[in-house]
């Protein structure tokens, strides 16, 4: 009994050894025992050659696309995630209910029937592709298609975390900056946007980490050209067709490292939110 | 002036919230909006500060109409219930925003802002976010920031709601002196009575969307006009009083006898005498009764009394009328001391002042030829509605008797009903009510005097009956079409007098209009545009018009409620 006692402190749920036992377990597992694997496998790798495949054209051209067009999806999902977490919280129009429970499909759909519906859709012979080729602008097969794909993939992120935010933007702080005297756009840059800001970023980043990471939309809309559209999960993949492991294990461990760097920051946004959060308490 | 309301009407979904207000608040009056929850005295304050739009009616603040200006441009303070503070700024950020949305210099913002935080004693607390401080500092702080502007007039809407007793008393203390200083035109919703009476220069009684009283504090107390009223503000046993030669009598008067004028009367707790027997009594002798309840509240003692069967009858209907009414009465500690009681002693009771209500409406009774069209009548939604918001009983009179009711009779509209009615109102009946069983409740009232004389009771009551029911009043002013200009100008003047006085004495806003042509055709019209809708029709003592056209605005085709007023004839007594 003494063993523990230094961790233990009351609570509900009883069989604090077999939680925490469970806990260390999954976690080492589950998570670290197969990402140890890969840092090992990475550093197995000598140094001029793990830097010659980061280096690689091929792969600077792939973490350019992963990166730009997570990025850029990460943007647009910002602004219009926002709009549409907005109309669903202040607007009732019919079938509200309907539109909010869309919102989460592309977390429910398998990520590669998406895929292959947007490819559908885009292609140069498809509903969409084929106007679109009419104006000159093609979307499936460039990169403008893996941002498509990444919008659809992102959307949720945002929207899901800015509705709570909203909800909390009592009607009374518009109402008050308007009787203070304040245009529209005054409450809505200074008033709104500051209270959902930290919301906002959350979703951002989470669309973001989201984007890097998205494999199976992609790939059946991108047309995977080598330094034009094959994002760096792609090319992870076709390392390891080619029994390229060390190729694989060294873009891996730089995405891993990504992934982790792109962790923290939203905890640190999320901190940041909090922090303000806790000066709000009635 | 500083704020001035004239008929202002707000509907949500066509059901009016507020409904006809009109006020004018003075420069540098504190002005308190009482009245329960959803009486429409905050959508009233929204109105008045551009954040709701409203239906009808104007807003002028300071001589300018704003009805259709922004709130952005009205130039108002407003204080939140929940503060609204802005919480991602700082105290001083929040204070200085609408001096910076104006685009003043920054210098200028400090200064002013050091001014209001040192106004509202929060000196130093400039850096703070609105979450580090405490409820009622976050308060202070809404209101500093509602004054920065130096907005004309100053709108609070229940901004001690949700803060606790002690620090309630506080900021009403602040506010006031505050208010004082700026002499800033300022109204001020709350719920609270103790908090209006604290407060007020004067208080308006908001129910049901109606703007019911205004006055000062004292006034409204002692002497109240409506029984909401009467009852809202502090504790009040409301009974039904019978004016006779010697005063008002609370001893309900034999059947056959014409009928004293029945009146609601108030007598307050704290106005309840108790002694040892009837000649104890220093004030007005009410009856025995037994006490049934003492409970010690520190400086006052709160009692009930019940009175014997044959006694006073509250306007309310009780559960058991059999057993007489029960009265609330308080004593102070020097009262206590000079005649202690107990539960179950007999004492006289004695009430030391009466105030009667000038309400024309006391009580209903039903006047029909058996039991099953009495329920059905009193089953009627016009009249449900009526007993149930008055607060006031309805009786009911099966056969013939010698004389009509006291009160307001009720009779069935139907085929025969223009006789029946014909013999109330030549039998001492001053008002009658012709109810179809199954009439819905009226959404528009139309008022018309046949002649000038009953104008002015048709209004009173016409008044007393709309603050009960949501709807909306017209009143028609009908000429024949041989009228001469000369005439028609002078009804047309007599017009608008009578609008006022209705508006000053009864609290009674409505629209007016004038037609030409005959009275049925005109009265049909309007009626049949607004269905479902009532008629309250006022006739003089000898009229022999009316008795002409009432008969077919009664027994028409299409019935709706028709509630007639009767100018008492000359010599009959009771009007006092």
């Amino acid at each position: 009994m003494t063993m523990a006692g230094g961790f233990r402190k009351p609570s509900v749920l009883p069989g604090f050894g077999l939680t925490f036992g469970f806990t260390t377990f999954f976690l080492s597992a589950l998570v670290l025992l197969p990402l140890a694997a890969l840092v090992l496998k990475a550093s197995a790798v000598s140094w001029p050659e793990f830097v010659s495949i980061l280096l690689d054209e091929r792969s600077v051209a792939s973490y350019r696309l992963s990166f730009g067009a997570a990025f850029l999806a990460a943007i647009v999902n910002a602004v219009f995630g926002f709009i549409v977490a907005w109309s669903l919280v202040r607007y009732d129009f019919p079938g509200r209910r309907l539109v909010d429970a869309f919102i989460d499909l592309p977390f429910a759909m398998p990520t590669a029937v998406s895929g292959i519906a947007l490819a559908t859709v885009f292609s140069p012979s498809g509903w969409l592709g084929q106007k679109l080729a009419l104006a000159g602008v093609q979307v499936a097969y460039t990169w403008l298609g893996v941002v498509v794909a990444l919008i659809l993939i992102g959307l949720p992120f945002v929207v899901r975390s800015v509705q709570p935010a909203l909800v909390e933007v009592q009607r009374d702080l518009e109402d008050a900056a308007e009787t203070l005297g304040a245009r529209p756009w005054q409450v809505f840059r200074r008033i709104i946007l500051p209270a959902v800001l930290p919301a906002l970023l959350t979703g951002f980043t989470l669309a973001f980490a989201r984007g890097i990471g998205e494999y199976g939309s992609v790939v059946f809309i991108s047309g995977n050209l080598p330094m034009k559209t094959e994002i760096t999960p792609l090319l992870i993949v076709i390392k390891l067709e080619q029994y390229d492991y060390n190729g694989a294990a060294a873009l891996g461990f730089i995405m891993l490292v990504m992934s982790f760097v792109m962790l923290f920051t939203i905890n640190l946004v999320q901190a940041w939110g909090r922090r303000r959060q806790a000066g709000m308490g009635r | 002036m500083s704020i001035a309301l004239d008929q202002v009407t707000k509907r949500y979904q066509s059901v009016p919230v507020v409904n006809d207000v009109s006020l004018k608040v003075e420069q540098g009056e504190f002005l308190v909006l009482l009245g329960p929850s959803g009486s429409g005295k905050s959508t009233l304050l929204r109105a008045i500060a551009g954040l709701t739009e409203i239906d009808h009616g104007r807003v002028s603040l300071h001589g300018r109409d704003v009805t259709g200006v922004s709130a952005r441009e009205r130039e108002v303070g407003f204080v939140f219930q929940h503060y609204a503070l802005f919480r991602h700024m700082t105290v001083a950020h929040n204070i200085e925003f609408a001096l910076q949305v104006r685009g003043v210099r920054a210098a200028e913002r400090r200064k002013r802002r050091d001014e209001l935080l040192r106004f509202v004693a929060l000196e130093g607390m400039a850096d703070r976010l609105p979450g580090e401080l405490s409820g009622g500092q976050q308060q202070r702080v809404a209101v500093a920031r509602a004054l920065a502007h130096r907005p004309k007039v100053l709108l609070m809407d229940e901004p001690f709601g949700a803060l606790d007793a002690k620090i309630r008393e506080e900021l009403r203390r602040t506010i006031r002196q505050i208010q004082r200083e700026l002499g800033i035109a300022t109204i001020f919703v709350t719920h609270d009575q103790e908090e209006a009476f604290a407060l007020a220069d004067r208080i308006g009684v908001m129910h049901q969307g109606r703007l019911l009283e205004c006055g000062p504090p004292d006034d409204l107390y002692t002497r109240p006009a409506t029984r909401f009223v009467a009852t809202f503000l502090g504790a009040a046993n409301l009974l039904l009083g019978y004016r006779q030669p010697e005063g008002v009598r609370f001893a309900p008067p034999a059947a056959d006898a014409p009928p004293p004028r029945e009146v609601v009367s108030i007598l307050r707790p704290e106005e309840v005498e108790l002694a040892v027997g009837a000649d104890d009594v220093k004030s007005n002798f009410v009856g025995y009764g037994a006490v049934e309840e003492v409970l010690f509240g520190g400086a006052v003692e709160r009692l009930r009394v019940r009175m014997a069967p044959d006694g006073p009858m509250p306007v309310a209907p009780g559960g058991d009328d059999a057993a007489g009414a029960l009265l609330e009465a308080s004593r102070t500690l020097p009262e206590q001391r000079q005649l202690p009681v107990a539960v179950g002693q007999r004492v006289a009771v004695g009430a030391r002042r009466i105030h009667v209500l000038p309400t024309p409406i006391s009580s209903f009774t039903i006047v029909c030829e058996n039991e099953t069209q009495g329920s059905a009548l009193r089953g009627s939604p016009l009249l449900a509605t009526l007993a149930d918001r008055m607060q006031t009983r309805v009786n009911v009179r099966v056969g013939p008797s010698a004389a009509a009711p006291p009160g307001m009779p009720v009779v069935a509209a139907g085929p025969d009903s223009a006789r029946t009615v014909a013999w109330q109102l030549d039998h001492g009946a001053e008002q009658l009510l012709c109810l179809p069983e199954s009439a819905p409740l009226p959404g528009h009232v139309v008022i018309f005097a046949a002649d000038a004389e009953a104008r002015s009771r048709t209004f009173a009551v016409a008044a007393s009956l709309l603050r009960h029911i949501p709807a909306e009043a017209v009143y028609l002013s009908i000429h024949a079409a041989d009228t001469p200009q000369s005439v028609r100008a002078e009804a047309m003047r007599a017009l608008l007098d009578a609008r006022s006085a209705a508006l000053a004495d009864h609290g009674l806003d409505m629209r007016t209009e004038i037609r030409v042509g005959d009275p049925v055709t005109e009265l049909l019209r309007e009626l049949l545009a607004h269905e479902p809708a009532m008629l309250v029709v006022g006739i003089g003592a000898e009229s022999a018009a009316a008795a002409e056209w009432l008969p077919q605005m009664i027994e028409g085709p299409v019935q709706r409620p028709v509630l007639i007023v009767r100018v008492p004839a000359a010599g009959r007594s009771g009007d006092a």
